[in-house]
């Protein structure tokens, strides 16, 4: 392992970057509640320290080619080390950038989003919280530090998912994210500990090395490649684990901006990246991680194709990103999956900001009711948001167009046609829903008079509530225009990611010309299926899929997995086990208590009762306690 | 005969300030409440003062027993009024500390029959720090007994839900514990043929033959191990604590149970490293169906006292499991989890209890929306909660971890199910705080204060040291480790 020095300078920025964002959680939780000014001071300012810290790193080390590690301490217990430090590399570098960036972005955002909320501070202290855990989960050198600030993140996705926790829907989907992902948190912790005891060590550098596949048999590596594998799973909401992502969508949606779908999300496909050269180690395991992906991205487009929810469209085509990430991950392209997770965080955090403006003006997220009452008229908004679909896409020359490319080209590259196959159709569908929307909205039918009243109306309410316009609008113009330019710094990008990985990445640039065409007219495709169903004048505003009513149900549903979870949880857990268990407490263990006391009294009234004076009983055992002494004595 | 006298006794002044409470309290006139609360709070203080302060006096370079205390009683028979604190024994010294004041000022509120309480609690405590700070065998199991009788009249006079019953079969319970524990002790001293009750002196290797070691320590496992909640033994905690009153809950599942696991590990294991051994599969199978099978009755529970019954069942199977590994990590983390498990719970009861003060009702089907009446007291119960499902950066998730590493390393099965059990738990815990703090504020509770600074303090205490701990971990298991080490390395 080689190991450049690192000056106390970096490790005190580091450290900085990282810890400030706590101490901000902590004053507010104990001091500032009350102060809701100071509070969001408090966290934004800690949250500025944390981005300033990650540009100087990320301009420090842009020419990075061997890993920066430091470790201390955190506990020993015999032979469980438990270190703390950082590695500073080209991903967790890039990634400290995202999550900084993102972070302040929606942190001003929200000073205008959550405004007059009531659980201001509480909010802005949670925000910390989380930009604490993210920033450390991004720079941990260990595993086990990145399990503890793992759970830390889906802690604070908790609290924030169940922030308006009067409405029995958002404490629900809270506990429902939680438990779901920590079902793939068992299954990595599993893992963890498979490496644990087979190498000793849980060191990112040490899991990546060549040296592993010495140490470990391959059915080892396998196993406890897909049992963290669980671990994104359940963090990354994919296929079986993906339900709780949509219904996390009850939080304030700066919120799902920022962790459900640019950062905290994105953290499973930053574990995949992270362990990325101990993956490659096992074709099994890549193999299963690219059908989940797939999987995943196939159904969360379907899923979206038919709901009216603008915030729950954007949650499940987070999931079919995330999916198209793991799909490029898992075909080879670290690169690929890894410019994906930057351009992806830009752009549907844009897209969720944008939404967000229309849900805090209109207070709906009915894209028709949206689209009724006047969302065009919201200039900003729709036109980033129209960027960010463009994006979304894969339409030239918005940022997601050059990762998805990067991600098809990955595709092609497999000797399997059905991964490529399904990566297109991917394309068509994603173009289809996020236009869908977008002309929804742009273009509203049925404008009647009572409708144009509406409209009308809402302008007064308009005028009065511009003074928050500034603080949300300026995050959208700079993440837009992120969406556009980011594209064309791929070179640049590739350059420093693969400064480490120069081995694994091989572009399948013979590809790139013919898929190149197929993919964006594929995407254009999507576009005027949509145009034609939602856009143009006399469009009904019925999509494809709605007309057959079985598949409608089907999607609308999210292919019953949600249903399946719920019987299985009443079925099986409650009624099941849980009863069985408290059955068994009350009746058998409590019951033979209660036996065996209700036998000592009853026993103990027997014996009292031969002591009642009925001289017959005492003859009785007299005579047959001096038979059995005679018996003792003379045998 | 006086062994030591180098140094003032800090581990008897603990004790004896203990029994000043109890004897100052005793002559206070009973309607003067405010007095008797503030010697309360004060005697109690001291202890906690003097059990953090020897926390960090030890000097860990050279480990082994120190502050020690002793001085022959009955010579005749061996009995030595002997005190010693060692890895293991302090920080459950400052474990009783903590919850023994905070469960003091917890009780501030108290009206019924205040001397009387405080007088009993004082008893109580005074059993469990010499039960702690023991190294005779014969003391200890006095000091084991002297805590265990008062628990019957605070739960008789000042329970609720069934009190009579609970109290009965709490100490029924606890009685049967005892009665296997003497026979085992007693047998012990004699098969010595030391004629010392000293567990320093018995602990040589060597002393007992392999057969004598099973046969006793399954009787003290038995005997200590109903009072730690080992599972089929389980039944009279969850009832206790929903009939005790708040401060006889925390001090109950706080130090209580702790004192059960504790006399496994001084006296079981300590005198029988053999039986240990022989016996330790036995202890993670029975652990592990506690782990599991206290999540799954909890997730059925509707009574908000229940469910925390349940759940240190659960906890206390961890402490178990990590004894059963006979490894140093599994020691470290068992010591650690009773630590963590104690303040958890008592911030849990204490935070309980002051919503059932309010609302009256511990029901979580008829509570709901806490947090908007009452944010703080709801806080409280939320970072409890927290705490018992392992979220990282408390102080339970340290301990839970050591012990599942060291558990998958020696029982991979049992690992992977103790593992699992954190799903079912993070539901139970999370469905608890949905049904109670969650949801529509209520008309009923709506005019309901919330917990005031004063009444806060104790609650904030345990706060501080459940994130203290989460967060630098590595002072109280570089405390531990003292003792873990060598005593592993010294087995046979």
């Amino acid at each position: 392992m080689t190991s450049t020095p690192i000056s106390n300078w970096t490790v005190l920025m580091t450290a900085v970057t990282a810890v400030l964002p706590f101490v901000a959680f902590l004053l507010i939780m104990v001091f500032t509640r009350k102060n809701e000014r100071l509070s969001a001071g408090l966290s934004i300012g800690a949250v500025s320290v944390s981005l300033a810290g990650a540009l100087f790193l990320i301009i420090q080390y842009r020419h990075l080619t061997t890993s920066v590690q430091y470790a201390g301490k955190w506990l020993v217990s015999g032979f469980i080390t438990i270190p703390v430090g950082f590695l500073l590399d080209p991903l967790s570098l890039l990634m400290l950038t995202i999550v900084t960036v993102i972070c302040f972005l929606v942190q001003i955002y929200s000073l205008g989003y959550m405004a007059g909320d009531r659980g201001f501070s509480r909010y802005y202290a949670f925000m910390s919280l989380f930009a604490w855990a993210m920033i450390s989960l991004t720079l941990s050198a260990s595993l086990f530090q990145l399990y503890v600030f793992w759970e830390l993140v889906g802690l604070s996705s908790y609290l924030l998912i169940g922030f308006w926790y009067e409405k029995f829907s958002a404490s629900e989907a809270g506990k429902k994210a939680f438990v779901m992902t920590r079902l793939g948190d068992v299954a990595f912790m599993l893992g963890l500990l498979l490496v644990l005891m087979n190498l000793g060590n849980l060191d990112i550098l040490k899991l990546n090395s060549p040296m592993v596949t010495a140490v470990m048999s391959p059915g080892l590596i396998t196993l406890s490649a897909l049992l963290i594998f669980g671990g994104v799973v359940g963090k990354s909401a994919q296929f079986p684990l993906l339900t709780w992502l949509p219904d996390a969508m009850e939080g304030p949606t700066p919120v799902s901006a920022l962790l459900h779908s640019a950062t905290m999300v994105a953290a499973g496909v930053f574990l995949f990246a992270r362990l990325f050269p101990f993956f490659s180690h096992s074709a099994t395991a890549m193999t299963v991680c690219l059908a989940v992906g797939t999987i995943s991205m196939l159904l969360s487009s379907t899923m979206a194709m038919v709901s009216r929810d603008i915030k729950q469209v954007w949650a499940y085509s987070t999931i079919s990103q995330l999916g198209y990430m793991i799909m490029g991950l898992a075909a080879g392209g670290y690169v690929a999956g890894v410019f994906h997770l930057t351009t992806h965080a830009g752009f549907k955090a844009l897209l969720f900001l944008c939404s967000g403006v229309f849900i805090h003006q209109y207070e709906t997220n009915d894209m028709f009711d949206i689209g009724r009452k006047g969302g065009r008229h919201l200039k900003t908004p729709m036109i980033c948001m129209v960027i960010a679909a463009a994006a979304l896409s894969g339409l030239p020359p918005f940022s997601g167009f050059f990762s998805k490319e990067m991600i098809m080209a990955q595709l092609a590259g497999l000797g399997n046609p059905i991964w490529l196959t399904a990566g297109l159709a991917g394309v068509f569908l994603t173009a289809y829903y996020a236009f869908r929307l977008i002309f929804i909205i742009v273009f509203p039918k049925e404008i009647n008079d009572e409708a144009a009243q509406e409209n009308s109306a809402v302008h007064g309410h308009e005028e009065t509530e511009h003074h928050h316009d500034r603080e949300m609008a300026w995050p959208l113009v700079i993440l837009a225009a992120i969406t556009v330019v980011l594209g064309f710094g791929k070179k640049m990008l590739q350059g420093f990611l693969s400064g480490r990985l120069a081995g694994v990445e091989e572009m399948a640039g013979h590809h790139s010309d013919w898929l190149l065409y197929v993919s964006v007219s594929l995407a254009v495709l999507g576009l005027v299926v949509t145009w034609m169903e939602f856009g143009r004048r006399k469009a009904g505003q019925i999509g494809f899929v709605e007309r057959i009513p079985a598949l409608k149900s089907l999607f609308l549903e999210r292919w019953y997995i949600d249903r399946m979870y719920r019987r299985l949880l009443d079925v099986v857990i409650y009624r099941g086990v849980s009863n069985i268990c408290t059955q068994n407490d009350n009746r058998v263990i409590d019951g033979s208590i209660d036996a065996v006391c209700d036998g000592t009294v009853k026993s103990g009234r027997m014996i009292s009762d031969l002591h009642l004076s009925m001289i017959q009983y005492k003859l009785l055992v007299m005579f047959v306690a001096v038979f059995f002494l005679a018996l003792y004595f003379f045998f | 005969m006086p062994i030591a006298y180098a140094h003032f006794p800090y581990l008897s002044s603990i004790l004896f300030s203990c029994v000043a409470g109890l004897l100052i309290i005793l002559f206070i006139p009973e309607d003067k409440k405010d007095a008797i609360k503030w010697v309360s709070a004060v005697c109690s203080g001291v202890t906690l003062l003097l059990s953090a302060y020897l926390f960090f006096a030890y000097d860990k370079t050279q480990g082994g027993l120190q502050f020690v205390e002793k001085y022959q009683w009955v010579p005749s028979l061996g009995i030595s009024y002997y005190n010693g604190a060692d890895g293991f024994g302090l920080p459950m010294l400052l474990l009783t500390g903590i919850v023994f004041f905070t469960g003091v000022l917890t009780m501030w509120e108290l009206e019924t029959r205040v001397k009387e309480f405080f007088a009993l609690i004082f008893l109580l405590v005074s059993g469990v720090f010499g039960m702690f700070m023991s190294m005779d065998l014969f003391f200890i199991f006095i000091w084991f007994d002297v805590s265990l009788f008062p628990m019957y009249l605070l739960i008789a006079v000042w329970g609720s839900t069934r009190k009579e019953y609970a109290a009965m079969k709490l100490t029924l319970y606890l009685l049967a514990g005892s009665a296997l524990v003497l026979p085992a002790i007693i047998y012990l001293v004699v098969k010595s043929g030391f004629h010392t009750f000293d567990l320093v002196a018995l602990m040589h290797p060597g002393t007992f033959t392999p057969f004598q070691q099973k046969f006793a320590f399954i009787l003290l496992y038995i005997g200590f191990g109903i009072l730690a909640g080992v599972w089929p033994f389980h039944t009279w905690s969850p009832t206790g604590h929903v009939a005790a009153p708040t401060a006889v809950s925390m001090i109950h599942a706080g130090v209580l149970m702790k004192i059960g696991a504790f006399g496994v590990l001084r006296v079981g294991i300590f005198l029988c490293p053999e039986g240990w051994q022989y016996w330790a599969h036995l202890m993670a199978l029975l652990a592990v169906i506690g782990i599991v099978y206290g999540v799954f009755v909890g997730l059925s529970q509707t009574d908000l006292k229940f469910v925390i019954g349940y759940s240190s069942v659960s906890h206390m199977g961890i402490v178990g499991l990590g004894l059963a590994t006979v490894t140093v990590e599994g020691l470290n983390g068992a010591v650690f989890q009773m630590f963590a498990h104690g303040v958890m719970t008592a911030l849990f009861f204490s935070s309980v209890g002051y919503i059932y003060d309010r609302t009256h009702t511990k029901s979580i089907v008829e509570l709901g929306g806490l947090s908007r009446t009452m944010p703080v007291a709801s806080g409280y119960l939320i970072v409890a909660a927290l705490t018992g499902i392992g979220v990282p950066c408390l102080a339970s998730f340290w301990a839970e971890l050591t012990v599942f590493i060291s558990s998958f390393k020696v029982y991979p099965l049992y690992g992977i199910l103790a593992v699992c059990a954190l799903v079912v738990s993070a539901l139970f815990m999370l469905r608890v705080v949905q049904r109670t703090c969650y949801g529509p504020p209520k008309e009923r509770f709506a005019h309901l204060e919330d917990v005031s600074f004063k009444l806060g303090i104790p609650r904030m205490i345990l706060v501080s040291v459940i994130v203290i701990f989460g967060l630098f971990p590595d002072v109280m298991l570089n405390m531990i480790q003292t003792a873990s080490i060598p005593f592993i390395s010294g087995l046979p």
